[in-house]
């Protein structure tokens, strides 16, 4: 229900960011949209709420152009968790800052206290309900952020690098997040460059370089193409990697170290 | 926003204009400034005028000093007005209305034909205090990226539905407040990640810092200047004593 | 090269040492860095890793005088660099000694154009003018950015940003080089590049190196040493092979490489690959012969 059809965007300056794009995203879907800085995923993801509109082809999400509704009725719907928190932050307060999205929409008081304490508990930030956000550690600033936006419950929740600058247990964290996201129905847009994250969620992947499309399947499918990988410039997962060079191969792929795990004990005992 | 932009913001040009020394550039635009000071009728005024839009064509910037004196004309009309409300004669008006032109004009010439490197190096040769040389080479180098920060900060607040462009002056100011505040914060800590930098390249270790580049002053820069110089002097003697 | 043991230090080689060192910021009722004592010789890789907040960026900059010049605090122990004592000399005096990459590649370059902006360093140390023209050009030809010499920071990319920083840093021949996180903002592949660059200071120019790295597998074969912190403490410290074969590290907020992480799994099942594979090549290779 996200359908972009044959969108270019070019900026006022001239520079095109975005060419010939075709791109069709389900409900529930989970998909990730990988390639290096400056292939164009950011510009992609800002024509889904309407912050860019195309300058050739359309965008239509829920049925409805993008040209014809404003930025804040697209996002009611499509949340985008932006990968800066300081370029979001600004209330006196945690419950403030994550209570800012649902006033803008419109809520009634009673469903923003119960969204509010949702959201504060989703992401363990009940203890700092009152303090200002300033004074959270950088991966605070993040959760809080992604709570924010997850309290006025859009139904397309779109990430923006949400693993930069996150240690090990922060990433971990976030992905029982997309999972519990995912299980609910929700449609999950992970837009990284961080492939080792995402491998174990063997999402859909959309593959950018230079503004275009250049790949777009399962994550087995696409992380395989070595053609690809070239010119996206990007690593393959180690995981795949692993099962390339075994002289005996794994029926499916590993997703995880677990996963290769098992299989190993296996092979290497019986 | 476009009237800094396209009369002080500079940008990669060729001419010969431009290969000066800067404080050659720095000349012409202080003669035509103190030509413009001393207009005081029609002819002098449309001779200063015709300085600035000459100097701008050989250094072929003519088209953005055009557009800068089309967005100054908004303040020239405004000092047109106030002086006619105060008691001159329209003609006289008009001449300080024009005025205004020619010396934003003079000034912008130079802005426009002097990278920020240059301006530095000038600042440099007129012995001002090292930090606060620094401080606007630093300011000029960051404007353009705290630009960009809050293009992002406005999308980001955007997604989360406020609406900046709703509503009477007032209710648009407090609006502006979550754009604001990240851009400050955003602001203080870039200071501090610049300030931890400097320091770690040894900035300040001692009183006088040398330098990489050299101003050095060529035979076209002195040619240059001679002729700037017989030329302003026959117009201010003409402004005057004969006109 | 080591043994797999943590190491008693022979006092020539030394370079930097850490002497039961804690820091308490001002204000702050937590030491951020308890009894510290650690010793780094001339020309090692040493990899910090550790959770957020477990004091690693304050570790670094206790070795550049950061830490107590600019950021006030309650100081215990000591800190010495090429045998001098940090907390005697200022930072921009240590500058000549020990350089400092940062995270964010934007706020590292002040300049208008790439060849100013590594000359930076140079012309505050007051270097006469040929030997910074002489510096700048041998730095730019090293890091491979001499095409960008004229370009202006709006007309480079986040890497190359990155590159015209360490360049900068490079520019003052430091004998120690620090890098605090510097590939958390770049896409793998650009990470991979200047982590390859890094490496090649180590090896070829001797620079001892001591890197903050979330992205551990793309130096760990390289690494002379591995140290782990948490909460303040140095909690692991030795060669790689050392810190990854007994223990988990994600434990202490770390990921270990995945070739760290299947062996440790498969030693649970009693299934021993010999000696750790630090590289996923190194990780086919033992398995292969395992399974015929």
């Amino acid at each position: 229900m996200i359908e972009f059809s044959s969108v270019e965007f070019q900026h006022p300056n001239g520079v095109i960011a975005l060419k010939g794009i075709d791109l069709t995203i389900r409900s529930g879907d989970v998909i990730s949209i990988v390639g290096e800085n400056g292939a164009g995923k950011t510009s992609l993801i800002k024509h889904i709420n309407g912050l860019l509109k195309p300058t050739k082809g359309s965008v239509s999400v829920f049925g409805v152009d993008t040209r014809k509704e404003s930025v804040s009725a697209l996002s009611r719907n499509i949340g985008i968790v932006f990968q800066n928190p300081s370029h979001q932050l600004f209330s006196e307060s945690v419950e403030d800052e994550i209570r800012f999205g649902m006033i803008n929409f419109g809520f009634e008081e009673e469903l923003v206290a119960k969204r509010l304490n949702w959201a504060l508990t989703l992401f363990d930030l009940e203890r700092y309900r009152t303090i200002s956000p300033m004074l959270l550690s950088g991966g605070e600033k993040k959760r809080l952020c992604f709570a924010s936006v997850l309290s006025w419950d859009p139904k397309v929740v779109i990430l923006d690098e949400p693993t930069s600058g996150q240690d090990f247990l922060q990433k971990e964290n976030l992905m029982n997040v997309i999972k519990i996201l995912s299980s609910q129905g929700k449609t999950v847009i992970i837009v990284t460059h961080d492939i080792e994250f995402i491998w174990p969620l063997q999402p859909r992947i959309v593959v950018m370089a230079g503004g275009q499309i250049v790949k777009d399947g399962s994550a087995e499918n696409v992380l395989n193409d070595e053609d690809v990988l070239k010119r996206a410039r990007l690593l393959k997962p180690h995981l795949l990697s692993l099962t390339e060079g075994l002289v005996v191969k794994p029926r499916e792929q590993f997703s995880d170290v677990y996963d290769a795990k098992k299989w190993l004990v296996k092979t290497l005992r019986g | 926003m476009q009237w800094i932009s396209q009369g002080f913001v500079f940008r990669h040009t060729k001419s010969r204009f431009h290969d000066l020394d800067p404080r050659v550039k720095l000349l012409v635009s202080v003669e035509l400034f103190i030509l413009s000071l001393l207009v005081s009728s029609i002819p002098k005024v449309s001779i200063a005028l015709t300085g600035v839009l000459i100097v701008s064509f050989s250094a072929k910037i003519l088209g953005r000093i055009s557009r800068s004196l089309l967005y100054t004309l908004m303040f020239s009309i405004f000092i047109f007005v106030i002086n006619l409300l105060v008691g001159y004669s329209p003609l006289d008006s008009l001449v300080i209305a024009t005025r205004f032109l020619t010396i934003v004009g003079s000034t912008s010439i130079f802005f426009l034909t002097t990278p920020p490197d240059e301006l530095e190096l000038v600042m440099k040769w007129f012995r001002l205090p090292r930090d606060l040389v620094f401080a606007f080479v630093t300011a000029v180098r960051f404007v353009p990226v705290m630009m960009l920060d809050a293009l992002q900060i406005m999308d980001a607040q955007k997604s989360r539905g406020l609406e900046l462009q709703k509503g009477n002056p007032y209710s648009r100011l407090r609006r502006f407040i979550p754009v604001l505040i990240p851009l400050i914060v955003d602001a203080v800590i870039r200071s501090g990640e610049l300030a931890e930098a400097m320091e770690s390249r040894a900035y300040g270790a001692v009183r006088n810092p040398t330098s990489i580049f050299r101003l050095e002053l060529k035979q076209r820069d002195y040619l240059l200047s001679a002729v700037s110089i017989v030329l302003s002097v026959s117009s201010v003697y003409a402004f005057m004593f004969v006109l | 090269m080591h043994s797999d043991t943590v190491n008693e230090t022979p006092e020539k080689d030394e370079i930097i040492s850490f002497q039961d060192y804690s820091f308490t910021y001002l204000g702050s009722e937590f030491p951020v860095l308890s009894n510290i004592n650690l010793t780094i010789r001339k020309g090692e890789l040493v990899i910090i890793a550790g959770s957020s907040g477990c004091g690693k960026s304050t570790l670094l900059r206790s070795v550049n005088g950061l830490i107590p010049h600019m950021y006030r605090g309650e100081t215990k122990g000591s800190v010495h660099v090429t045998g001098v004592d940090v907390s005697r000399v200022q930072v921009v005096n240590l500058a000549k000694k020990v350089g400092f990459v940062f995270q964010n590649p934007e706020n590292q370059i002040f300049m208008f154009s790439v060849e100013r902006d590594v000359a930076f360093g140079l012309e505050n140390l007051g270097l006469p003018r040929e030997v910074i023209r002489e510096r700048v050009d041998w730095s730019l030809r090293l890091l491979n950015i001499e095409h960008l010499a004229q370009r202006a920071p709006h007309e480079l990319s986040d890497g190359q940003k990155q590159r015209v920083a360490l360049a900068g840093v490079l520019a003052m021949k430091p004998e120690v080089l620090i890098l605090d996180e510097p590939t958390s903002l770049l896409d793998p592949s650009t990470a991979k590049e200047l982590i390859e660059v890094v490496k090649m200071l180590n090896s070829e120019l001797g620079v001892t190196v001591i890197i903050v790295e979330h992205r551990i597998d793309l130096i760990v074969s390289d690494a002379t040493r591995v140290i782990c912190m948490s909460k303040g403490e140095v909690k692991l410290d030795g060669s790689a092979r050392y810190v990854l074969s007994d223990q988990d590290i994600s434990l202490f907020g770390v990921s270990a490489p995945i070739p760290a992480r299947l062996n440790l799994l498969l030693r649970n099942e009693g299934i021993s690959l010999g000696k750790l594979p630090l590289t996923i090549s190194e990780l086919v290779e033992q398995i292969n012969v395992k399974i015929k």
